[in-house]
């Protein structure tokens, strides 16, 4: 059950956030991610921040489970920072130090706003997954699509597919501890030796674990013809999306702050 | 008491909202060559106390004591070689074959016990007899063989290994009548015939009282009840009370003593009930 809220990302809740249509929030986010690239200083960075917080205070997710999102990109920010050190110039740091000759407070400069740049770009998407559950993700970016089904491309297949992969990981992370702790059983070691050993280890659960795939996607096919399912073509939808008055209000605000970024990128 | 379990305690998701005790306080010991039955609702915590018997789950508190050894206390060397001295057969255990032939499948938990070959080889030929397949089978791939199959293979790769207490959780679910009752008399057989000790989970009463010698009664995550076969049906009331049974004869024979027949109430299996109604009947003088 666990494994489930930090793999899933989705955050159940009744802000107005997460009653927001999620096309809207799709959209909006790619806006956002705009917004953070068109910033070019700190300044923008202070007008971009102080949105977000107040977004993720509004949709009431704790602050804790948002900067959690941060932590398994913890070493590409790092390592971002890091190169971009070297590629500073402007005034020394250490002028007389002739090993740390190459550290610039322009590089710093330039470490420091990567790091803000991807820290917000990080939080700002995961505000999107932690107040859209993934049907309805998948859900709205099939209806975003739609247009290119007029260039044939199979839309509705590609949100389908989508959907079941991600409906299926919570079950096959069951499935491969089940498995796992049944060649336990039988005595199993996945924990000593070097990687080519660990890694011979695991076919005892791959195997198993490939197989069980196949053999739900079978019984998953039946369920469904049985059904009738044949593919998007007059298929109905049980929920109707409509934009509404908190959709607009919003994309209005996110307007005004990718205003205000531009403006502020002009004059300072 | 080949194992001993003291104030076991288990919890899920320690530290989230979905935090859920699923052993509370478990004392629980078996003994050497028992065959015990494990009996409670869905959720009641079977699985979860049958996992910690071979360190497949830690305790949260608590202690796991096998053959006389606390689990936890020393190297994960020793909780790898309790694995093999308590086999554990899990529900639906025929997902988790893997090898190409059957016979592979069976060498992989004694081959991690690092026997010699000879040795691998004379414990397969064992153990497919126990679980009563034909030694065709044996250069088979595991994943031709119908369902009821797959499962004794499985059941065998445990079995091979063997462990001194076997345990099975549900070993004839979803299986036909006849595969029932013939997976349950062979493990029935290795029970007698290895003096090993056997810990039967099942939700199927009469399953229970066919085979066990004692019974442990698990309701939300406590152990209500370790006593044997006759003492735990003898309170239908209190198995009815936490959404269980008692066997379908017992029922029957509870109702015709009621009524006022001169048979015992005590009858637990569809054997017993035959021989109790002939001695009725010839106490009668209707039949001799």
């Amino acid at each position: 059950m666990i494994k489930d809220i930090t793999l899933g990302q989705f955050f159940p809740g009744d802000s107005v956030i997460h009653k927001m249509d999620p096309r809207m929030k799709i959209i909006l986010t790619v806006v956002f991610v705009a917004i953070i690239f068109v910033v070019k200083n700190f300044l923008g960075f202070a007008v971009a921040a102080i949105f977000l917080a107040s977004a993720v205070l509004i949709s009431k997710i704790p602050v804790r489970t948002v900067l959690k999102g941060i932590k398994p990109l913890l070493f590409i920010i790092i390592f971002t920072a890091f190169f971009n050190v070297f590629y500073g110039t402007g005034v020394k740091v250490f002028p007389d130090i002739s090993w740390l000759s190459w550290l610039t407070y322009g590089g710093l400069e330039r470490a420091v706003f990567m790091v803000i740049r991807i820290v917000l770009l990080i939080i700002g998407t995961s505000l999107m997954t932690y107040t859209t559950s993934p049907v309805m993700l998948s859900d709205a970016i099939e209806r975003l699509l739609s247009p290119l089904k007029h260039l044939k491309v199979p839309v509705h297949e590609l949100s389908m597919m989508m959907t079941i992969a991600m409906r299926f990981i919570p079950t096959l992370i069951d499935e491969t501890e089940k498995i796992t702790n049944a060649q336990k059983a039988r005595g199993a070691d996945f924990e000593t030796g070097n990687i080519i050993r660990r890694a011979k280890a695991l076919i005892p659960i791959l195997i198993p674990l490939i197989v069980s795939a196949f053999r739900r996607a079978e019984e998953l096919a039946d369920a469904m013809e049985c059904r009738c399912y044949n593919g998007g073509d007059g298929r109905t939808r049980y929920k109707i999306y409509n934009f509404s008055l908190r959709d607009y209000i919003a994309s209005i605000i996110m307007l005004a702050v990718l205003a205000i970024v531009i403006v502020i990128n002009i004059f300072f | 008491m080949i194992i001993t379990t003291e104030n076991l305690i288990y919890k899920y998701g320690v530290g989230t909202p979905f935090e859920k005790t699923a052993l509370d306080n478990v004392s629980v010991s078996i003994r050497e060559g028992d065959y015990v039955g494990l009996i409670g609702q869905t959720g009641s915590g079977k699985s979860t106390l049958i996992s910690h018997f071979n360190a497949i789950l830690k305790p949260t508190s608590g202690k796991v004591i096998v053959d006389g050894e606390d689990l936890w206390q020393d190297n994960k060397h020793k909780r790898i070689q309790t694995r093999f001295k308590v086999g554990l057969v899990f529900q639906y255990p025929e997902y988790q074959l893997f090898e190409d032939t059957v016979y592979n499948d069976i060498a992989f938990g004694p081959k991690n016990m690092g026997l010699s070959a000879e040795e691998i080889d004379s414990r397969i030929m064992k153990s497919i007899e126990f679980v009563g397949l034909d030694k065709k089978f044996l250069q088979k791939s595991p994943f031709e063989l119908s369902g009821g199959q797959k499962r004794r293979v499985a059941i065998a790769g445990v079995m091979a290994m063997s462990p001194k207490v076997l345990i099975l959780d549900e070993p004839a679910a979803g299986l036909d009548p006849k595969g029932r009752d013939e997976i349950l008399a062979r493990i029935r057989e290795y029970h007698s015939e290895t003096k090993s000790t056997v810990l039967l989970v099942s939700h199927s009463m009469e399953d229970i009282a066919q085979n066990a010698k004692s019974i442990i009664v698990m309701n939300r995550a406590k152990c209500i009840m370790h006593a044997s076969v006759q003492q735990v049906f003898e309170n239908a009331g209190m198995l009815e009370k936490i959404g269980l049974d008692i066997p379908q004869i017992t029922r029957v024979f509870i109702s015709l003593h009621n009524k006022g027949y001169n048979v015992s109430s005590n009858i637990y299996t569809v054997q017993d009930a035959a021989k109790e109604i002939m001695r009725c009947l010839k106490e009668g003088g209707l039949y001799d």
